[in-house]
């Protein structure tokens, strides 16, 4: 038996093959006892293979099954090459804001270790930072502050007995 | 793990970003303020018994519309005081202080005389200023300020 035959064999079984080739290979099992074998031995083998595992069936025959796959292919492949455009925008925005924001962090940096605004800071805080509190009954403070010598005065005195005060120069009291 | 989370510049954003946060935080720390407060009697005549000033109060001194002309040291304690840490210091057997660490350099000073309190002065005391308290018809003032 040639390897045509058993291929004819195999499509017959497959129920490929037209009606009236169909007829004669059937009456050629019947007549050919290892032709008949062959078919028998088919037959055993997909009865076999359609209990192990399910038996899938296309709806359309494979060249065309395969040529959908190569023409979706073919169609997606310019796509894919094709690198995605760049906006300006989109790049100034990718580098533009990392720079301005490093730039903002070093600024920053460079304003808390050298201490730039901390004078104007100081000034106004030293102007606002004494708090007086007389806890006597008809108790009063008086405040002298000298800015050039860094020195404050705070006298307590009895308002009763305003003598007990230090002599401070009224135009120097704050 | 997306390899953009890793991009050189957000390594070197969040670089530069925990820098400053360290650097602030240190910065932002107190440190324990060293004083020194002093019990000085001021007076219009030189006094032989006692330790002077020093020139860098006395000229501090002189400058305040006190009326005395002279000033010695009758006490002096030095202190430690961590940042809201009180101490209380007792300068003579009338005139006791109080002092309180508030952080950032502000002191808040109470004035006691006799162990009653007779005011309370909060102010920022930097190295090199001095906060002069005194109360009543004494002859005494109270001196605090930052140890060089």
């Amino acid at each position: 038996m040639t390897h045509e035959q058993q291929l004819k064999l195999q499509a017959f079984l497959d129920g490929e093959l037209p009606e009236r080739e169909a007829r004669e290979i059937l009456s050629w099992t019947q007549r050919d006892g290892a032709a008949a074998a062959l078919l028998a031995e088919l037959k055993n083998t997909r009865a076999a293979m359609s209990k192990v595992g399910p038996h899938l069936s296309l709806p359309e025959s494979r060249e065309f099954f395969w040529s959908k796959i190569e023409r979706e292919i073919q169609r997606r492949e310019p796509v894919a090459a094709t690198a995605p455009e760049v906006s300006i925008f989109a790049a100034l925005r990718r580098w533009l804001l990392p720079a301005v924001a490093v730039g903002a962090l070093v600024i920053a940096g460079m304003i808390a270790h050298f201490n730039v605004p901390k004078a104007a800071v100081e000034t106004v805080a030293d102007a606002d930072t004494l708090n007086v509190e007389s806890t006597l009954a008809n108790a009063d403070a008086t405040t002298y502050r000298d800015a050039s010598e860094g020195t404050t005065l705070v006298w307590f005195s009895s308002t009763a007995d305003d003598s007990a005060a230090p002599d401070i120069k009224p135009s120097a009291i704050n | 793990m997306n390899a953009k989370m890793f991009s050189p510049v957000r390594l070197i954003c969040a670089t530069l970003f925990f820098f400053l946060l360290a650097g602030v935080t240190a910065h932002a720390a107190d440190k324990p303020l060293k004083l020194e407060a002093q019990l000085v009697l001021g007076s219009n005549e030189v006094q032989t018994n006692g330790k002077p000033v020093s020139a860098q109060i006395e000229k501090k001194l002189k400058h305040l519309p006190l009326k005395w002309q002279h000033y010695s040291v009758v006490n002096a304690q030095q202190f430690t005081l961590a940042k809201d840490e009180t101490k209380d210091v007792s300068l003579s057997g009338e005139c006791q202080i109080s002092v309180k660490d508030l952080g950032g350099e502000r002191v808040k000073l109470t004035l006691k005389g006799n162990g009653q309190n007779v005011g309370n002065i909060t102010q920022t005391l930097k190295k090199g200023q001095a906060l002069v308290a005194g109360a009543g018809t004494g002859n005494t003032i109270v001196v605090l300020r930052q140890v060089d």
